[in-house]
């Protein structure tokens, strides 16, 4: 099922487009990986598609219907965000922050209901982090604080989410554990995760489609399979050497 | 123990803290009035017609205005630092205090020039007048600064802004009081000074009752007060409107500065260390439990600093800015370096 699509969506800031009109869509359950060197726009992108900042012209379709026409909790209830930055607050519980998932869906006051709770013990689950969640947030390590986010995200349950440079700041391992645990999150809990990231070996090993941009280029999708055999990602971002795994 | 009775056992203990303090401040000043005495004018029938009148008509107003105040300052610090992420946002740092000020040396001068007379001889016009002054100047500072907050992204920046602007407002005051009357200036130095013996008996009612009115608001306010915390984008994500709610905290805090600025002068210090004071006792910070506990311990130590402005030998005149900073300070040290 299309869970995504845009039509000849023109992104930037101040009626100025930074790439070529972008047509792409994006399917239920897939893991796609945005790649492309900074300042190509990958984050004006990710603004755009999360309805953080208006698209210049053309339009995003999601779910079937046009992205600014969801009220703002309806928003909230569909796309789910991780982002770089962090929550840096002494006393923020992990609990508390995975909680904070369930916002669109609470009351007035923010309670917590028997329900928001199953569904936040699950996500803590999921994600493996049980075990810190009576931990203060800022005492946890980059990868730990990172599946927190991924956990307060999936609280939100949410069909698609958007990571923006999950495995930056990351140690090699903790990149594997949240690689592995981005695709279980589309194949067995039927996610669409878009990303990006400059972790270019590990990505392809775990990826479903790859989108790649460049300064002024047109957004290219790609399989990642198609991607290795023919030689694009050389020619697309002006590499010597070829890219094998 | 769980870290829920801890609390739970705390909070009672502060409340009694509380109630001790307010009785404290009825029988404790210039003049101290025996227990027996202050028990039979509360419920004897032969009460003393002196301790009757410094208590109804001085001590409990006063005692009464300190709790509504340090509870409002408090909470207006705690917005505050939530809305900046920032441990030492506080009303007074951003120029909030200075803008009421501002606000008042302005209304001063203007009924000098316009009605001819001091503000002071204009009963309650005066009152309505200061405090309407205050609140709209510490607001006009409050947006000057959220202006400010939308292009710099680094709150350092914003900070040393709200410094230059309430030294600007600082500025501006001085100016105003040169051209204003006299007798008006020494009601200005008296109200910088800072006391919670201006509201009175009159007056109360209706300081209490905006002040409340300001405290139930931010009590609405504490899920998207947590949502906040985890950074604008995330919340905004969450479903919350990030600049209307950015903009509603400002308000309520502003107004709550502003009123207590209006009546008792710029108090200093209750809105930085409470709120620390508070997170570092219960080390959370879900604000369906900070407002509220905020709120108290903010009445708490308020009725502890008027008491020791009120200890015998001070004759009730030592500013209470001169007892928030030095209750208030060594707080706020103490907090930092035990957080390290």
């Amino acid at each position: 099922m299309e869970v995504l699509r845009t039509k000849d969506l023109h992104i930037g800031y101040k009626d100025k487009a930074i790439l070529p009109p972008i047509n792409v869509s994006l399917d239920e359950g897939n893991l796609i990986a945005l790649i492309g060197p900074n300042g190509a726009g990958k984050s004006t992108l990710f603004k755009t598609l999360t309805a953080h900042i208006k698209p210049i012209s053309g339009s995003i379709e999601l779910l079937g219907k046009e992205l600014f026409e969801y009220s703002s909790k309806e928003k909230a209830m569909l796309i789910g965000l991780v982002l770089t930055e962090r929550p840096d607050d002494m006393f923020l519980k992990v609990y508390d922050v995975v909680a904070s998932g369930r916002c669109p869906y609470t009351n007035f006051f923010g309670k917590i209901e028997k329900e928001d709770e199953n569904i936040i013990q699950e996500s803590l689950e999921i994600v493996g982090i049980n075990h810190l969640k009576d931990r203060y947030f800022n005492t946890l390590s980059d990868g730990e604080k990172q599946k927190v986010m991924i956990a307060k995200t999936l609280a939100q349950n949410t069909p698609i989410i958007f990571m923006d440079e999950p495995t930056a700041f990351i140690d090699y391992p903790s990149k594997i554990e949240l690689f592995s645990l981005m695709k279980m999150l589309t194949k067995e809990r039927n996610k669409t995760i878009i990303f990006s990231s400059h972790d270019l070996e590990l990505l392809l090993r775990y990826t479903d489609d790859i989108w790649m941009i460049s300064k002024g280029k047109e957004l290219v999708s790609a399989k990642k399979d198609d991607l290795l055999e023919s030689g694009i990602l050389k020619e697309y971002f002006n590499l010597k050497e070829d890219i094998k795994i | 123990m769980s870290r829920n009775k801890i609390n739970i056992s705390i909070l009672i203990a502060i409340i009694f803290l509380g109630i001790l303090l307010f009785f404290l401040n009825l029988f404790v000043g210039s003049v101290t009035i025996p227990f027996a005495d202050l028990f039979n004018v509360f419920f004897g029938s032969e009460g003393n017609q002196t301790v009757s009148t410094i208590v109804f008509d001085y001590r409990l107003p006063q005692a009464v205005t300190a709790l509504f105040a340090g509870a409002a300052l408090s909470v207006a610090g705690l917005l505050m630092q939530t809305l900046f992420r920032n441990p030492l946002a506080d009303p007074s740092m951003l120029g909030i205090s200075s803008g009421a000020g501002l606000g008042v040396a302005i209304t001063i001068l203007l009924t000098g020039i316009l009605g001819a007379s001091a503000l002071s001889t204009m009963g309650i016009w005066s009152n309505l007048g200061v405090s309407l002054a205050a609140f709209v100047g510490a607001t006009l500072v409050l947006m000057l600064i959220l202006g400010f907050s939308s292009r710099v992204r680094n709150m350092t920046t914003l900070i040393i802004i709200g410094l230059m602007v309430s030294y600007l407002a600082g500025s501006l005051t001085d100016i105003m009081k040169f051209f204003s009357m006299k007798e008006d200036i020494h009601a200005f130095v008296i109200w910088g000074m800072g006391s919670f013996s201006a509201v009175g008996t009159s007056k109360l009612m209706f300081f209490s009752t905006s002040i409340v009115i300001g405290l139930f608001a931010s009590l609405l306010m504490s899920k998207n007060l947590n949502v906040i915390l985890l950074g604008d984008l995330y919340a905004e994500n969450l479903g919350v409107n990030v600049k209307r709610n950015n903009l509603f905290i400002i308000l309520v805090s502003g107004y709550l500065t502003a009123i207590v600025t209006a009546y008792c002068g710029p108090i200093a210090f209750l809105g930085l260390a409470i709120p620390h004071l508070t997170r570092f006792i219960f080390k959370t910070s879900d604000h369906r439990i900070l407002v509220p506990v905020v709120m108290l311990i903010g009445m708490v130590v308020s009725l502890l600093c008027n008491l020791v402005a009120r200890m015998p030998g001070f004759e009730g005149n030592l500013p209470i800015n001169a007892v928030t900073a030095f209750i208030g300070a060594p707080i706020v040290i103490w907090v930092i370096l035990r957080k390290r």
